[in-house]
Parts: structure tokens; C-alpha cells; sequence
């Protein structure tokens, strides 16, 4: 569990540096560990032969001067060649020769000279106060004697020391060095994730060209199984949008035989009675709006296969609200807020004049009609406000109502002929726009559907006066397709459950 | 201005005479209907060959093409139109954000429908063209001379230092519109209002177009227009000077 949650807190890089990090160390360690012990053993074997050697010499050179009956064991020691490092003594009959400082000869292990006592050379190492000695215990039976020589370990150790401290040093030099070679790696290995996220955010963003470009040979495969899924999803989307505007290109033709033909019946029905002139005004209805549903459909459609064009115009913000309103809904009040009259904005006027009489349209259907349109300046944007006299939108179905094929509340069925495709292109005609639609409460009850466009300029003084960063281009109907894209997703299986 | 003589018809023609190239036999029988019904005379013809070749006959007031034909396409069957005649041409297109749209005005035509249409729409753009076509000429009385351009309202010749220029009835219109109040900016609104007939809702493309191809005739280099200037954000003017 607990490495579970590592894993989820630290990165894969991070998590490839520690596991170098810490193999390293191990490894240095270990390789660190076995050299000392073996310069360790080789050292102090090299240090014992050699101090046997001179012990056997030297207690040789003591026996032929123990056979002379006048012997001065003490004085004769003190000529043996000898230094701070090492010291020499003698054992005969129960008593002590030598005049050593470097070690007592009580402080000598006992069973060192219990094996010399009984006729066996040996040597041991020792303590005393905090060093470390080599005692060579030589017996001489001839002269009934024991010669004990002693060297101190000093250097040895400090030697020993120093190659322990360097190694442990380099030890973790090397798990250090390790860890980088671990960041080295890791960054080179995540590489192609990068350039694989990166490929996938530009197809996210709508270009669905992106393919993945592998050189390595490592990467072909993974190059080859992402190209290959985004192949079938570019397949996919292609078909749907041909799909939709298949058909309704098909409709196209029909429907403007029938419009034709229902304009030849209604022009004189003087004959008619009554109830087949009724007959003919449902007919004509539901032709009319059969067309603004082909209309809308090839419309969508276009949108989703990224083929839509604006055709952006620059208006005065006031003007243009103005003309909607004289040609959609004569007759509601226009409240224009401050200098929102002089704004510039770039508007499709097709597009935009379909979205406000999708607006009007919806508000006559569901709310009780439009009973204000409003325009007013945001900071680099002009707001456009469509109040209606309905009971609101609930703040649940604010976003769900700008889906395909959702419908406002229920139970509105039997009095609309049309499907909620209106309110969804709104959505895409002003995404085209770069702007945005969103519907809020209307002081005073009823909903206010609020359009945000892109401030382009404004006029002062006759002079029009570009705002910062707004020319009015062609844009490419690219632009937003990753909301729009699941926008569509959400739209249609949400709206199959509701439908 | 050149003048084959079977263009002169519909002067003393009262029935306007409608020429139809449509391949959709429906569509075409119920677009004949609701016309006739108006009180058009209508000639159908089912590809483009067949049309050039009734207009070569018997020419027509206005021609309706569409985009899509068996043969050639609408617009290389309203270039071909453009080559011996001024008529007025009213594309039939697919879709109204298209390069359909653009392509076919480049092509020649005055005006464009989108499939469906209603017939109102239709009729109206119908009378709008045969208005224009009338009043042509009835401009203004006096020679209006602008730069090297002459301009003569009534007479609906445009000569450019001395030569004729050859001009559709809608860029003569487009140009007497622009030129009688010299160096006064119309906006594309008050263009597509006065010469076409639409409202503030009309497509600003066909001003635009119709523009470019003025251009292409009276200027000395139409990328850079010293007489038909574009004023940025506002609109277009003629200006008496350079």
C-alpha cells in the first residue's frame, strides 16, 4: 500500500531517479565493502609476516646472548634495533626484561604466552587504550626463555581508515552520479511521451491531421498504434459528418419543390374551403420549418466537418441589434447601455441573425415571447441580452438546453413542430464568433439569454478607433472544435435519454 | 456598350421571360409553375448546353442557373453567358457559406439563392434584376466624368479615356450609384439596398465581388484602385481625384 502511494505521489521520473539513486548505492557499497576487506586483510598480512620475520631475527640474536653466563638481558635489548613503533621484551624464570614504555607486559595476552610457554610461536593482536598492537611471541627453549616483540598498528590503521573514508565517499559520489545518469535517462525515455501528448493536444484542439513522426526505432510501434487510432477516429468523425450532411443534402431538393409548389396552391385558394385551406396552411408550416430543420442540420453538420466559413462584417454593436429587432420581433424595447451603440464588432450577419431568431423564436415557443433586447460594453466585449417573460431556467438545465435536440422543459411537445437544434447551433454560430452564449435569471423573473462578442473598435468623434488586438479576419471554423467536439458527445447521448 | 440585338427583347416584351437551367425535373416543373403563375414567361431547360443554346435563340430577361449541372457547371455556363451577354444571372447554390457563392458572382452572376428557397425570395430577387435592368439609364440626366472615366446615366455608356467599357446592367447600376455623389463613402448596406434590393440582412459578398469586378474595367491597376476605393471598416467610394 504504502508503495502504492508513492507511486502515486512521485513521478515516474522521479520514482526512475531514486531506483538509480539507491541501486547505485547498493552497488558502491558492496564494491566499496569487498575492496577494503581485502586491502584490509592483504595489509595486515603484509604487516605479520613482516614483524615475524624480524621477531624470529631479533630472538635469535637474544638466545646467543642468553648462553653467555654474564648476560645483561635489559642493556642488550636496548641495542636491538628498534623504534617508537616497537618494543621488545623477555620472560626468564618468572621475571621481565626489557624496558619498553610502548606496552606493559601484564597488558599481554594471556593466551599468547600460555602457547609460548608451551613451546609454540604466536602471534596475536591486541587492544590497549584504543590501539592496536601485534605481539610475536618467540619461545627459546635452549635458554629456558619466552622473547615477545610487540608492534603497534598505528599507521596500519590510520591507513586502513583513510581507504575506508575514501571509499565510503566514493560510494556515494557514485549513487549521486547515479541519481542524475537515473534523471538523464528517465527524461530521455519520457521524451516521446511529451511528443506523444503534444500530438494528442493538437488533435484535441481539432487538427486532426497531427500524426506522430518516430524515428527512433524503439518508438515505431507506439508512432504506428497512435496514428493508426487516429486514423479511425478522423474516419470516424468524417463518416458522421457526411452522414448528417448526406442527408439532409438529399432533403434539400424535394423540400424546394414542395416550397415552390405550395406557392402556387396558396396563391389563390378563393375556391377552397375552409378546412382545406387549413389543410394547407399545416402543410406550409410544417415545410417551412422541415426547411429550417434541413436548414439547421447541414448547418451543424458543416460545423462539425470544420468546413463552416464566416464571413465577418464589421457593425456598430447598437445598429445591428436594431435591425434585428425591426426584422425579428418590431415592436419590443431596445435598451442600449452606455456607448454600447458605438462598439464595432465583427459579426456573420447570416449566422448572428439566425442565432437571434433562434433566441426570439424559442422565447415565442416556451416563455411567453421576447419582451426586451438589451446591449451593453464589457471590457473586450459587447454583451447582447434577450430577456424573455417565461418562468426562468433552472440553473440545473442552463447548460443542457444548448444540446442537440433538447427540448425546454416538458411536456412543451404538443405545441412546437420544431426539434432543439436552435438553441445548439446558437452555440456554434457564436463559438464561430469567438464569443460566448449562456442563458441567466432576468432581474424580475424569466430567463435572459446573453450573447458575448469580441470587441472589434469603437467610434469617437466620427473616428472609428480599433480596439487593441481586433481586426476582423476570416476565421476558420477550427477554432473551439475540442468543446465543441465534446459538447456533441454529451449532447447526443444525453439527449437520446431525454428524448 | 455592346448590345447584340436580341437583348433589346424584353423593351418591347410586357411578359419578363425566364430562363431556367435546372437538371431536377421536379424542381424545374414546380419552379415553371409558381413562375408562369406570377406571370413570367418560362423557358426550362435541363443542362447547361441546352440553355446556352435557348438563350442563343431566343434570349431571356433573367436566367436562372444551377450550380450543379449534368453537362458543364453553373459556372462555367454563366461565363459562357457573360461572354455575348449582359443578362442578368441569379445563381442557384448549395449553400450560403460556400465558395459556391463567391465563385459564382466571380463567374459573372448578379445575384445568388440558396436551395430551398421560398418563392417569395425568389421573386423578389427576380424584380429587383428586371427593375434594375429597366430603370438603367434613368440614373441621372448629365455625363458624370470622374478621373479618366465618362459616365452617361441615360445613355448607360461608360467610356474610359474615350473607349467604351463593356459593363453587366448591375456594375452599371453599382457605378452610377457610387459616382453620383462622388467622395461620399456608401456603406456595403446602403449598396446592397439601393442597387439589389435587400436589407440590412443582405450578403456584403456580392458588393464585395461586384467591386472587384468593376475594378478589373475601369482601373488602370485594380490591386491598387485610384478611382473605386475601399474606405476600411466603412465602405466604398468613387473619389474625383487620386
Amino acid at each position: 500500500m504504502k508503495f502504492l502511494r508513492l507511486r502515486r505521489t512521485l513521478g515516474l521520473r522521479a520514482r526512475v531517479t531514486v531506483a538509480f539513486c539507491i541501486g547505485t548505492f547498493f552497488l558502491a557499497g558492496v564494491m566499496a565493502g569487498v575492496a577494503y576487506a581485502l586491502a584490509h586483510n592483504y595489509l595486515l598480512g603484509e604487516r605479520e609476516s613482516s614483524a615475524k620475520r624480524q621477531a624470529f631475527v631479533d630472538a635469535r640474536l637474544v638466545r646467543s646472548e642468553l648462553r653467555s653466563p654474564d648476560a645483561d638481558v635489559t642493556s642488550f635489548l636496548g641495542t636491538l634495533p628498534s623504534n617508537s613503533e616497537s618494543a621488545s621484551l623477555v620472560y626468564r624464570r618468572g621475571h621481565w626484561f626489557g624496558s619498553s614504555v610502548l606496552v606493559a607486559p601484564s597488558h599481554l595476552p594471556p593466551d599468547l604466552m600460555n602457547r609460548a610457554l608451551a613451546g609454540q610461536a604466536a602471534t596475536q593482536r591486541f587492544e590497549q587504550s584504543g590501539t592496536t598492537y601485534l605481539a610475536v611471541a618467540v619461545p627459546l627453549p635452549s635458554v629456558s626463555a619466552v622473547f615477545v616483540q610487540v608492534f603497534s598498528l598505528r599507521e596500519l590503521n590510520s591507513t586502513l581508515h583513510i581507504l575506508s573514508a575514501s571509499l565510503a565517499v566514493a560510494a556515494v559520489v557514485t549513487a549521486l552520479a547515479g541519481g542524475l545518469l537515473g534523471a538523464w535517462a528517465s527524461r530521455l525515455a519520457v521524451q516521446p511521451l511529451r511528443t506523444v501528448a503534444a500530438a494528442a493536444d493538437e488533435i484535441a484542439r481539432g487538427n486532426l491531421d497531427t500524426r506522430l513522426q518516430a524515428q527512433d526505432r524503439d518508438l515505431i510501434r507506439l508512432a504506428k498504434a497512435f496514428n493508426a487510432m487516429v486514423d479511425a477516429l478522423q474516419a470516424r468523425i468524417a463518416r458522421d459528418a457526411r452522414f448528417a450532411s448526406d442527408i439532409s443534402h438529399e432533403l434539400r431538393s424535394p423540400l424546394t419543390t414542395l416550397s415552390a409548389s405550395l406557392a402556387v396552391l396558396e396563391r389563390d385558394t378563393s375556391g377552397w374551403r375552409d378546412s382545406q385551406r387549413q389543410a394547407l396552411e399545416l402543410v406550409k408550416s410544417e415545410t417551412a420549418s422541415f426547411a429550417r430543420l434541413v436548414e439547421d442540420l447541414l448547418e451543424i453538420s458543416r460545423v462539425d466537418a470544420g468546413a463552416a466559413e464566416t464571413n465577418l462584417e464589421e457593425v456598430f454593436a447598437g445598429e445591428f441589434l436594431c435591425q434585428v429587432a425591426a426584422n425579428l420581433c418590431p415592436g419590443v424595447p431596445i435598451d442600449i447601455v452606455g456607448d454600447a451603440g458605438r462598439c464595432v464588432i465583427g459579426v456573420d450577419k447570416r449566422r448572428m441573425e439566425r442565432v437571434f431568431a433562434n433566441l426570439v423564436q424559442n422565447a415565442d415557443r416556451y416563455a411567453g415571447g421576447v419582451v426586451r433586447l438589451g446591449v451593453r460594453r464589457d471590457a473586450h466585449a459587447v454583451r447582447f441580452e434577450v430577456d424573455d417573460a417565461g418562468p426562468g431556467i433552472p440553473p440545473a438545465q442552463r447548460e443542457r438546453i444548448f444540446e442537440r435536440f433538447a427540448r425546454g422543459g416538458h411536456g412543451h411537445r404538443a405545441t412546437g413542430t420544431g426539434v432543439g437544434l436552435g438553441l445548439a447551433l446558437a452555440w456554434e454560430h457564436v463559438a464561430l464568433h469567438r464569443g460566448r452564449i449562456w442563458v441567466e435569471d432576468r432581474p424580475g423573473g424569466g430567463a435572459r439569454f446573453v450573447i458575448s462578442l469580441p470587441l472589434v473598435g469603437e467610434e469617437s468623434d466620427g473616428e472609428r478607433v480599433p480596439h487593441a488586438g481586433g481586426a476582423v479576419e476570416r476565421v476558420r471554423a477550427g477554432v473551439d472544435r475540442l468543446t465543441r467536439r465534446s459538447h456533441l458527445v454529451g449532447g447526443t447521448r444525453r439527449g437520446d435519454g431525454s428524448t | 456598350m455592346r448590345q447584340p440585338p436580341h437583348q433589346r427583347r424584353w423593351h418591347s416584351d410586357c411578359v419578363p421571360r425566364i430562363l431556367l437551367i435546372e437538371d431536377d425535373d421536379r424542381i424545374r416543373t414546380s419552379m415553371r409553375l409558381a413562375l408562369t403563375d406570377e406571370g413570367h414567361e418560362v423557358v426550362e431547360a435541363p443542362n447547361a448546353t441546352q440553355g446556352l443554346d435557348a438563350f442563343a435563340g431566343n434570349g431571356a430577361d433573367v436566367v436562372l442557373v444551377d450550380v450543379m449541372l449534368p453537362d458543364l457547371d453553373g459556372f462555367e455556363c454563366c461565363r459562357r453567358l457573360r461572354k455575348s451577354s449582359d443578362v442578368p444571372v441569379i445563381m442557384v447554390t448549395a449553400r450560403a457559406d460556400t465558395h459556391d457563392v463567391v465563385a459564382g458572382l466571380e463567374a459573372g452572376a448578379d445575384d445568388y439563392v440558396t436551395k430551398p428557397f421560398e418563392m417569395k425570395e425568389l421573386s423578389a430577387r427576380i424584380r429587383a434584376l428586371l427593375r434594375r435592368a429597366r430603370t438603367t439609364g434613368s440614373a441621372g440626366g448629365d455625363t458624370i466624368e470622374i478621373q479618366s472615366l465618362e459616365i452617361r446615366p441615360d445613355a448607360g455608356v461608360v467610356r474610359r479615356r474615350g473607349e467604351p467599357v463593356h459593363l453587366t446592367r448591375t456594375e452599371f447600376r453599382l457605378l452610377c450609384e457610387l459616382a453620383s455623389t462622388p467622395d461620399r463613402v456608401y456603406s456595403r448596406e446602403q449598396l446592397l439596398e439601393r442597387v439589389w434590393g435587400y436589407d440590412y440582412f443582405g450578403d456584403g459578398r456580392i458588393v464585395d465581388v461586384h467591386v472587384r469586378r468593376l475594378r478589373t474595367k475601369i482601373e488602370d491597376d485594380p490591386a491598387r484602385p485610384h478611382i473605386l476605393v475601399t474606405v476600411r471598416g466603412l465602405g466604398y467610394k468613387v473619389q474625383t481625384a487620386p
